[in-house]
């Protein structure tokens, strides 16, 4: 669903890119095995953001009784939310509208 | 600063700040800095039986960088103004690297 | 306030070596040649690049004034004279210490170390600040005295010249014999006094003038050494205190001798100063007769016999001692001096035997302590009862102790210079300024870069404004009326009511447009019509439509436009692009908008071209919006990827951007934007995508958001020029709507119907207000026609859903519009296609609380009312 191939626009700097998503719904993978995705209200250089209608998905990884590992997620909801910078360095990426 | 900016907006509201170690913590927004270093007052740890050790305390100082998530409450967010003003910033930003 | 001028140390590029002598410094040599009691000899080998200026409060004030020190604690523990500030001068407390009882004083406070001297003051005390300050001039110069001073600074701009005189004094006088300085210089002090004339400030006099800021190399530690042990000759001379200058204006005031010429002496002169000091006393303490020093000034040189001054205190001078252990050596071997008494301080450290005894008053006639005499010389300790001892020794040990603990407390004083407080304390400052966000003094406009959204959403929440000066207000007003950007809490409210509003206006209208008609029968239309005459519209409001559409061939029949579900991603990127395109050049204009001239007043050309760059640059800004947002892009029939303006709308930052679009660009381009929404009405996402779909009574969310946006965001825009749109522009619309769109899928959609029902009911309004000419009139009959005929079929399926699925105000809004237009054969095949509704909704209403009850019974019978009937005569 998300994808951020660069198709030609010209494009002057990164956060240029971001710009573009502001009010679009976009994806962030976190540090710590999580993802949000929600609509960008706000940006830095920093990349400290704001998103509203987040969805966070958090990657548990469990041994079960068998000793296998098995990923379990966690979803949660919040409304508007604050994303710190630099837990938020990995990736951001433009997610189409459904 | 335009989170600083931000920020000051919602002084004196009530918001749950997720630390990187997975402390959640509701309090009131006292004060804020342009570290986004935080002040809250009237605080409550949610998940308090993880961490009795925060069980007597009333109000903290959180170094910005701990912060993971700010939850705002949504109603006191200008939405269309923040996409403004992250606008503006990023026009600033751009303006200075010229 | 008195202020004396002492000295003061610049060390520049002093040889950190150099600071071994600071202590000796500490010592005025002039009191050793003058005062029978102190007087160690001038330094042999002062640090040659010290010019010694201070500034010292007076003993009444009793307050370090700047406390210049330059002495590291470290080297002010090394030697007894070690240069404190304040603490150099005598024990300002000990005559009450002494006073009060003898037992705890562990504890410093204010009770028992006030002198009680601020009691004293006395305005009249204050006849020499002119001299000090360099105003009257004795009362011959009353020019005013600003309150700039900068003591420092003036110091500083004369350090060259100090510094030269003393690199020119130790070149003289290379390692000087004490005597030789000091039999030397007292001589040449009178006419030194009399002859020179700079008085140190003449800088003042340059507004614009700005003193150096020069550091000192002690303040960073660079410097320091450990202080060496003393050489017991080596006593510098001191500072000299504010007692010190009085006493030596009083002196020079019996000797007729301008007082601020011995001020500029001592500022210009430093190395002279060394050796031509007058000592005065505090107040409550044995004071040196004047007749006597000038006995002594005039005798010049120190009291013969005296070859090394003695080492201890000077008296009044020195500054409280740092312990016994921080004695130096050679005060220990002394010998005459009692090893408790070291610390006591100056007044106890005697004179040398020798001394002569009848320049020292008697000391049991003065001091608070009328008990005990007081001790200026250990000798007469001898000639003291063994009680009167004891007890004077207990007291000393307790003056010592708390000396010391002054001491403590002092260490830190003089460490920075004020110019060094003063930089300190400014970034301070800025520090704060900036974490509060605080920049009143500032460019509001650099406050705006900085804290746009603090300063708007201040003004828009009503917040108290920090800046209430700052031209925000359309900002404010900018925001608060974009309905649309607003999805929190507040904004929600607003939202809702802007959408009510916006239902209300539509309702409105349609409500003017029937009772309008039911006014005035149909069949009079034309005659009410042709009584008022005709009415022109060909002006300047009603420009020709300016796209370029190329009619698609096959023209009729259903043709729903299938478009690309998803728009390739350069599509998107180029779309979103366009858009922040578009803010940009919006936000250049809103900032345009604030900074527009007064209007010009005829004749001032300046103001006249002042306005023309700022319209070329508001048409420039236009042109740039206009640009982005690609309106005039050619249409391209049937083609798969959307004209880039619908593109734009399809995003809600696009549908946001509409209302405050509106506000910066003119009528034809507004036109041409309603025409190019309206050409593709069924491409719209709004539209295309908002069909409803059997079996599902709802959108999704996503869908809802869109078409709620639109009706708040784009349909206000709209409405407000359809409203003022002449007649032959609807019409166009109209026909446009007709030959361009697939009609029936327009009028599934809330949106669709929305547009139409604009349309509708503004040529109604148009033609009861008699605006329409006949042949307006027939053309718009003639396409209204056709539309009645392509949607009669579709009629019941303009319903959104069931009939308990609520909205359903809109499309009774666009009956009733179209039901007012109808003639009564279409009126009738209206009722026919709804009939089933109007009953549903009845007998449905008939189960709903009253107020929603009224509610839909008043929707359906705005349409009932359009067409002539009423609810109430369904029963």
């Amino acid at each position: 669903m998300a994808d951020n191939e660069d198709a030609g626009a010209t494009v002057a700097e990164p956060l240029d890119l971001v710009r573009l998503s502001l009010d679009e719904i976009v994806f962030v993978k976190l540090r710590g095995d999580r993802e949000l995705k929600g609509r960008l209200h706000a940006y830095d250089s920093h990349c400290n953001l704001v998103l509203g209608d987040v969805e966070e998905t958090i990657y548990v990884v469990e041994e079960d009784e068998n000793e296998e590992e098995i990923t379990r997620t966690i979803k949660k909801q919040e409304e508007m939310l604050f994303v710190r910078g630099e837990s938020a360095l990995t990736t951001i990426c433009n997610g189409h509208r459904r | 600063m335009l989170f600083f900016s931000f920020f000051k907006t919602l002084t004196n509201q009530t918001v749950t700040i997720e630390l990187k170690n997975d402390i959640r913590i509701r309090g009131i927004l006292k004060s804020v800095d342009q570290y986004l270093n935080i002040k809250l007052d009237d605080i409550e740890v949610l998940d308090l039986d993880k961490y009795p050790h925060l069980s007597s305390v009333k109000n903290m100082f959180i170094r910005g960088s701990v912060v993971r998530y700010v939850i705002l409450p949504r109603s006191e967010v200008d939405v269309g103004l923040l996409e403004d003003a992250t606008r503006r910033e990023a026009a600033n930003q751009a303006g200075k690297a010229r | 306030m008195h202020l004396s001028i002492v000295h003061f140390e610049y060390s520049i590029g002093v040889d950190p070596r150099a600071w071994r002598f600071l202590p000796e410094a500490a010592r005025p040599a002039e009191l050793r040649s003058r005062s029978p009691k102190l007087l160690p000899p001038p330094p042999p080998n002062r640090p040659p690049t010290f010019a010694h200026l201070t500034f010292l409060p007076s003993a009444k004030g009793s307050m370090s004034f700047f406390g210049f020190d330059t002495n590291l604690p470290r080297d002010r523990q090394g030697g007894p004279a070690a240069s404190r500030g304040f603490f150099e001068n005598p024990d300002p407390f000990a005559e009450v210490a002494r006073a009060s009882a003898l037992e705890d004083d562990d504890a410093i406070d204010f009770e028992d170390t006030y002198d009680g001297l601020g009691d004293q003051l006395d305005d009249d005390q204050d006849a020499f600040n002119d001299d000090t300050f360099g105003g009257g001039g004795g009362g011959t110069d009353t020019g005013p005295v600003g309150k700039d001073f900068d003591f420092f600074g003036k110091t500083a701009t004369v350090a060259d010249a100090i510094g030269e005189e003393q690199i020119r004094y130790s070149l003289q006088h290379p390692q000087a014999a004490p005597a030789a300085g000091q039999s030397a210089q007292p001589a040449a002090a009178p006419a030194a006094t009399a002859t020179t004339k700079r008085s140190g400030y003449e800088k003042y006099s340059d507004p614009g003038f700005i003193p150096d800021l020069q550091a000192k190399s002690s303040v960073w530690g660079i410097s320091q050494k450990k202080p060496e042990p003393i050489p017991t000759q080596a006593q510098a001379r001191k500072m000299m205190s504010l007692e010190e200058v009085e006493a030596q204006m009083r002196n020079q005031g019996y000797q007729s001798s301008p007082v601020p010429q011995s001020i500029s002496q001592h500022m210009a002169e430093p190395s002279y100063m060394r050796h031509h000091q007058d000592i005065t006393l505090p107040d409550g303490f044995p004071t040196i007769p004047p007749e006597v020093l000038r006995a002594q000034l005039e005798r010049g040189g120190p009291p013969p016999g005296m070859p090394h001054p003695p080492p201890g205190m000077p008296e009044l001078h020195a500054g409280p001692p740092p312990g016994i252990q921080g004695m130096p050596p050679h005060l220990m071997m002394q010998g005459n001096l009692p090893p408790q008494n070291l610390p006591q301080g100056p007044r106890h450290a005697g004179p040398p035997p020798n001394q002569r005894p009848q320049q020292i008053p008697p000391p049991t006639t003065r001091g608070p302590n009328g008990g005990l005499p007081v001790i200026t010389d250990p000798q007469q300790l001898v000639h003291l009862t063994e009680e009167q001892r004891n007890a004077y020794l207990v007291e000393d040990a307790k003056r010592a102790k708390r000396n010391h603990k002054i001491f403590l407390l002092s260490r830190g004083n003089g460490l920075m210079t004020p110019q060094d407080k003063n930089f300190i304390t400014r970034i301070q400052l800025q520090q704060l300024v900036a974490a509060a966000g605080n920049v009143a003094d500032s460019d509001p406009e650099a406050v705006l870069a900085e804290d746009f959204y603090y300063q708007v959403y201040s003004q828009i929440r009503g917040a108290p404004r920090q800046h209430p000066h700052q031209p925000l207000g359309h900002f404010a007003q900018t925001y608060l009326l974009q309905t649309g950007n607003r999805v929190g809490g507040h904004g929600n409210r607003r939202a809702f009511q802007s959408a009510d509003n916006h239902m209300q206006r539509m309702q409105q209208q349609v409500q003017r447009a029937v009772e309008a008609a039911k006014a005035k029968p149909k069949n009079k239309q034309l005659i009410i019509e042709g009584s008022l005459g005709k009415i022109s519209f060909s002006n300047a409001k009603a420009p020709k439509p300016m796209l370029n559409i190329k009619r698609p061939d096959s023209s009729e029949g259903p043709r729903p436009k299938k478009l690309q579900s998803d728009l390739s991603l350069s599509d998107r990127k180029s779309i979103l692009t366009n858009i922040e395109r578009v803010y940009s050049a919006l936000m250049s204009m809103e900032d345009m908008e604030r900074t527009m001239p007064p209007p010009p007043e005829e004749g001032d050309a300046e103001a006249i071209q002042e306005h023309m760059e700022w319209r070329q640059k508001v048409h420039a800004l236009n042109q740039k919006l206009w640009h982005s947002l690609k309106v005039m892009e050619p249409i391209v029939p049937n083609s798969t990827t959307p004209h880039p303006f619908i593109a734009f709308l399809s995003y809600p930052k696009g549908k946001k951007a509409i209302p405050r679009i509106f506000r910066h660009i003119d009528q034809e381009q507004r036109v041409t934007i309603l025409t190019m929404i309206v050409v593709h009405l069924d491409s719209l996402d709004v539209v295309r995508l908002a069909q409803p779909v059997p079996g599902e009574a709802q959108f999704s969310v996503a869908m809802r958001e869109a078409i709620d946006l639109f009706s708040l965001a784009v349909m206000p825009s709209l409405l407000g020029y359809v409203n003022e749109a002449p007649f032959n522009i609807i019409i166009g619309l109209l026909g446009l709507v007709i030959a361009q769109t697939h009609v029936q899928t327009v009028a599934r959609t809330k949106v669709g119907l929305g547009i139409l029902t604009m349309l509708l009911s503004r040529a109604e309004i148009v033609k009861e207000a008699g605006q329409a000419s006949e042949r307006d009139w027939q053309q718009w009959v003639e396409k209204f026609n056709v539309l009645f005929d392509t949607l009669e079929p579709a009629l019941a399926d303009i319903f959104p859903g069931s009939i308990n699925s609520g909205d359903d105000m809109y499309v009774w809004q666009f009956l009733a519009a179209v039901g007012i237009g109808a003639s009564p054969e279409q009126q009738q095949r209206l009722v026919i296609a709804v009939k089933d509704r109007v009953m549903e909704t009845v007998a449905y209403s008939k189960t709903l609380p009253a107020e929603m009850s009224s509610q839909r019974l008043g929707n359906v019978n705005l349409f009932m009312r359009a067409i002539g009937l009423d609810v109430e005569l369904l029963g």
